[in-house]
Order: structure tokens, then C-alpha cells, then sequence
């Protein structure tokens, strides 16, 4: 329907640029997307009985097992958003540089699927191979390290964080490859025919230029690492606390009779992080895009 | 020439340490997938387990009945929506280009709550609710695909030229259009497709039975069932992309860009 009438549209008007073509997409996106996420948030304003109230929040803010949550939350993706970032820019390097062709394309796919593997099958395939009985625990016991000497264990904060960083560096390497490679050959010409050192072009030019596209990757990471829900549920079954799980206990029904709607305000929380890290990323994009034009 | 030396030891050094990271799990993983009973020998066993399981069909079934349907939908929804943008809607672009990052911010955990609340029933007491929530997360990969490739090919002249020889708008569109960015389309196709049919967040949080909700489920019973099935999903969509990425992806209308 929107397409006849922006036909008649275009016809008697030339160079009309009328919204109704776009109103299929407005509207889903509005019902789908926009609505759901005011809805949480008007609730989670709103008491038992249906009274406008901030109580939601109290557990949030004071010091308690939600504030750690957060907290934990927060460490998890800071560290897992590090090693990603580092170890992914490397690969993105790496690639980029020698990696051609349809052995370039070869891999990319399988970035993407690693990158897209934060769920369950990861959790599963970690505890095969570095669980207790895991085939790589057992060889490295073999080897003479027993890696379950210590405190470690694959369900705990430590494991989580092994687990994101296999889809972390995939991740980095999808979105920061395009940088490396937007780098033009000119530039580094240029600065080698001034004079300068590979190493020089590099502390000089090719790094000041990809800082904005590492920094706005390394918050899509971190935003990526913070509501990353199935890998760790699956793995940990709730001993470590993260917000994404809580929330999930809490929906599955084991909630305190006084804290229906705490749900919806930890869900906001997240929102909440999350806009701010990636107001990060966008101020970062558009850093990175001066260079593009 | 500082360049030419610095070649194999990064070549290497990264080989070594993408083996470590990626292949070494992936294989613990598979090596244990073909534990025989009691952990002894080497066996078919815990694939076979998997296929016997009650619900291994129907969930398959089902994931894969709203893969489809949630990659058709994103394609009926966004290839009209991207043209008219690339085309007319310019001054729409950082809107919808926005409401398209968005699925990126908003934690998928939040949007599944938002959901609850903001459903009607009638939605929410069939499984089908699913399939749109599905193409809202894989908005900012399906604009992404789509609007790359819609800007490789000369949309204005092609519609021009397909408009003054008669064709309607919806000809226009899937006769020029879609076939001059088909690597767009399969690109966006696959993407909803995959994204949808490992989807295990959104599922849970309503309380629908997919095939990765069901993995979590029957691994409880039997984790080097689970394995196998991890095992298999993850080779498989290595497998199915990489196919993808081999396809040849030129088309007679692209038009080269000038850099």
C-alpha cells in the first residue's frame, strides 16, 4: 500500500520525499522495539498496588547482593571488553595484512560465527574442554599442571571470562578489520617518503587514526560482554552474579512477594549502562568517520 | 623491508594463538562428544542419544519454522524500507539507521521483560511473538548488509530506467532491485536466519521451547549429549558459511566506486 502511494506521491511532485513508505518500518520498530522498552520503564516506577513509586530502585543503589551484581557485571565486561579489544586488533592486523582473497572471505565467516557463538553450545563446549573432567584439563594434568589446584573452576568468574573472550576477539576482529583496512597505502607512503620509520608511521599516524575505531570497538564489546545472558546462565547456573541472570531468576518466578516489579528496575539499570557505553561508541564513530571521508 | 621480516613471526605467533583460543576448545569439545558409554572408547553413542531424545524433533521444528519466517519478514519489511531510504528518504536516514542500532543497545534481557509487560495476550499466548522479536535483533546486522550493498549499485539510474519503461514500483523492486543486490539480500537472509535460529535469550525469558532452550534442558540429564549437539551446531554453521562466503558475489549491475 505505502509503495503505491508514494508512486502518485513521487509522480505529482517530482522530488517528494513523503514518510508513508517508511511507516511499515516505523511502526514495527515502534511496537517491537520502542514500546516494550517504555513499558518496562513506566513499571518499574510502579509499587504493588499500582502506585507511582521509586522502591524498585532502593535494592539497586543500596549496597547489597543487586549493587553487586552490577558490580560484577561491570568487571566482567570491562575485562573480557580488554582482552577482546587487544587480542582482536592483533588478529584484525594480521589478517588484514596477509590474509587475501578467499581465504580472507573463509575467514571472516568464521569470525562471524565465533562472534555469534555467545550462547549456549559455547557454555557446553567449555565445560568439555576445561571442565573437570575436560579433555583439556586432563592433558594439561599430563603435562603437569593441574589447573584445578587452585580456586579455579570453569563456572566460576574466571571461566566466565575465558568463555567471552572467545566470542570477544571474534567480535573485535568483524568490527575493527574495516579500519585497519580503511588505512590508505598513501599515507604511509607519504610519511616513508618524509622520512620516517615503519615504527614512526605508526606512533605518529596509523595509531592516532584507528584510536577512535579501537575505543568505539572496545565499548561495542564491553555493551556486548554486559548483557550477555545464555553463555553465562548455561555455564554458571547462577553462581556467579551477574545483573542478565538475576533478572532471569527473578522472571522465571522465584520472586520475594515485595519485590514484583525489582525486575523491571534492574532491566532499566541495564538500559541505563548500556546507553551510556554507547553514547561512548557513537562519540567514537564519529571520531573514526573524519578520517573516512 | 622492516615489513617483509616482520611477516612470518606474525603470521605465526597469530596462527598459534587463534589455535589456542579457538581450536583447542573446539576440539576438547569434540574429542568428548565421541566418549562411548561411561566414558569409555569412541562412539556415535551420544549422537544418537540426542536424536532418540523426547523433543529433539519438534523443538528442530519449531526453531527452524521461525528462523524462516523471521528472515522472510525482515526481507518484506527492510528491502522496501532500504531502497525508498537510498532512494527518496534521505533526510529518514539517521532515524532509521538509529532505531536500527538500538537492538545493540538495549540489553536483549531488558527488551524480553519490555516485552512481557507490553505484549498484548493474544501475542504473547502464541510462539509466533517470537519471530518479531527475532528481526528486531538482527536489525542492525540486516540494515548493515543491505545498505552496503544497496550503495555499490546504481540505484537511481536503475529504477529510473525500469520506471520510464512502464514497470510499477513493486516490479521494480523485485525484478531490478533485489536481483542487483542479491548478495545484500543473502547476506541479510542468512544473518536473521542464524541469529534466529541460536536465539536462546529472548525464548527463555518468555518461556518458549526452541531447539537451544531444549539443548539447555535435555543437557541437564545428559551433558555429552549436550556436547555433541554443541559440537554439531557449531561445525555446522562454520561449514554453511564459509559455503556462503565462496559463493561468487559479482552482479552484472554493480558499478565500481571510485576511491
Amino acid at each position: 500500500m505505502g509503495v503505491v502511494k508514494a508512486q502518485s506521491r513521487i509522480r505529482s511532485s517530482g522530488r517528494g520525499s513523503g514518510v508513508l513508505p517508511l511507516l511499515p518500518f516505523f511502526l514495527f520498530t515502534g511496537f517491537f522495539l520502542i514500546w516494550p522498552v517504555v513499558a518496562v520503564t513506566l513499571r518499574s516506577f510502579k509499587g504493588n498496588t499500582n502506585e507511582w513509586t521509586l522502591a524498585n530502585y532502593r535494592p539497586i543503589l543500596h549496597s547489597g547482593p543487586y549493587l553487586h551484581a552490577f558490580m560484577v557485571s561491570l568487571k566482567l565486561s570491562l575485562i573480557t571488553a580488554l582482552i577482546g579489544s587487544l587480542l582482536g586488533a592483533f588478529f584484525a592486523y594480521v589478517i588484514v595484512k596477509y590474509a587475501r582473497g578467499k581465504f580472507g572471505a573463509v575467514v571472516d565467516s568464521i569470525s562471524a560465527v565465533f562472534a555469534n557463538s555467545g550462547g549456549v553450545p559455547l557454555a557446553f563446549m567449555f565445560v568439555a574442554a576445561f571442565g573437570t573432567e575436560g579433555i583439556v584439563t586432563k592433558v594439561l594434568k599430563d603435562l603437569g599442571w593441574d589447573i584445578y589446584a587452585g580456586h579455579f573452576t570453569i563456572f566460576s568468574f574466571t571461566g566466565v571470562v575465558m568463555v567471552y573472550s572467545f566470542f570477544q576477539v571474534p567480535l573485535m576482529v568483524l568490527v575493527f578489520k574495516p579500519a585497519i583496512a580503511g588505512l590508505r597505502r598513501e599515507w604511509e607512503e607519504a610519511s616513508i617518503s618524509l622520512g620516517a620509520s615503519a615504527f614512526t608511521y605508526w606512533r605518529r599516524v596509523g595509531i592516532p587514526i584507528l584510536i577512535p575505531s579501537f575505543v568505539g570497538a572496545f565499548f561495542l564489546l564491553f555493551a556486548g560482554g554486559f548483557s550477555a545472558y545464555a553463555t553465562a546462565r548455561a555455564l554458571t547456573v547462577g553462581t556467579v552474579p551477574l545483573v542478565p541472570i538475576i533478572i532471569g531468576t527473578l522472571v522465571d518466578g522465584n520472586v520475594i512477594s515485595d519485590q514484583t516489579n525489582l525486575g523491571d528496575s534492574l532491566a532499566v539499570g541495564m538500559i541505563v549502562v548500556a546507553t551510556i557505553v554507547m553514547a561512548g561508541y557513537i562519540w567514537a564513530q564519529r571520531r573514526a568517520a573524519k578520517w573516512r571521508s | 623491508m622492516k615489513r617483509f621480516s616482520l611477516k612470518w613471526p606474525l603470521v605465526i605467533s597469530s596462527s598459534v594463538l587463534a589455535f589456542l583460543i579457538f581450536i583447542v576448545p573446539l576440539y576438547g569439545a569434540a574429542v568428548y562428544s565421541f566418549k562411548g558409554n561411561g566414558g569409555k572408547g569412541h562412539s556415535w553413542v551420544n549422537y544418537q542419544w540426542l536424536i532418540h531424545q523426547d523433543g529433539f524433533y519438534p523443538s528442530l521444528i519449531t526453531s527452524l519454522k521461525l528462523a524462516v519466517l523471521a528472515a522472510l519478514l525482515t526481507l518484506a519489511l527492510m528491502v522496501p524500507t532500504m531502497v525508498y531510504l537510498n532512494l527518496k528518504g534521505q533526510k529518514y536516514k539517521s532515524l532509521v539507521d538509529f532505531l536500527c542500532i538500538l537492538p545493540l543497545i538495549i540489553p536483549v534481557v531488558s527488551l524480553a521483560i519490555g516485552a512481557q509487560v507490553a505484549m498484548p495476550k493474544i501475542l504473547q499466548n502464541s510462539e509466533y511473538e517470537l519471530v518479531f522479536f527475532f528481526v528486531i535483533i538482527a536489525l542492525p546486522y540486516t540494515y548493515r548488509a543491505l545498505d552496503t550493498s544497496l550503495q555499490t549499485i546504481a540505484l537511481k539510474t536503475l529504477v529510473e530506467a525500469s520506471r520510464s519503461l512502464g514497470a510499477s514500483w513493486t516490479s521494480t523492486i523485485i525484478r531490478v532491485i533485489v536481483p542487483a543486490i542479491r548478495s545484500g539480500i543473502t547476506g541479510a537472509l542468512f544473518l536473521t536466519f542464524a541469529l534466529s535460529i541460536g536465539e536462546y535469550t529472548i525464548t527463555s525469558l518468555l518461556h518458549w521451547e526452541t531447539f537451544p532452550t531444549w539443548t539447555v534442558v535435555a543437557g541437564q540429564q545428559n551433558i555429552l549429549g549436550a556436547i555433541a549437539i554443541s559440537v554439531f551446531s557449531f561445525v555446522g554453521a562454520i561449514a554453511l558459511l564459509s559455503v556462503i562466503a565462496l559463493l561468487p558475489k559479482r552482479s552484472a549491475l554493480r558499478v565500481e566506486v571510485d576511491e
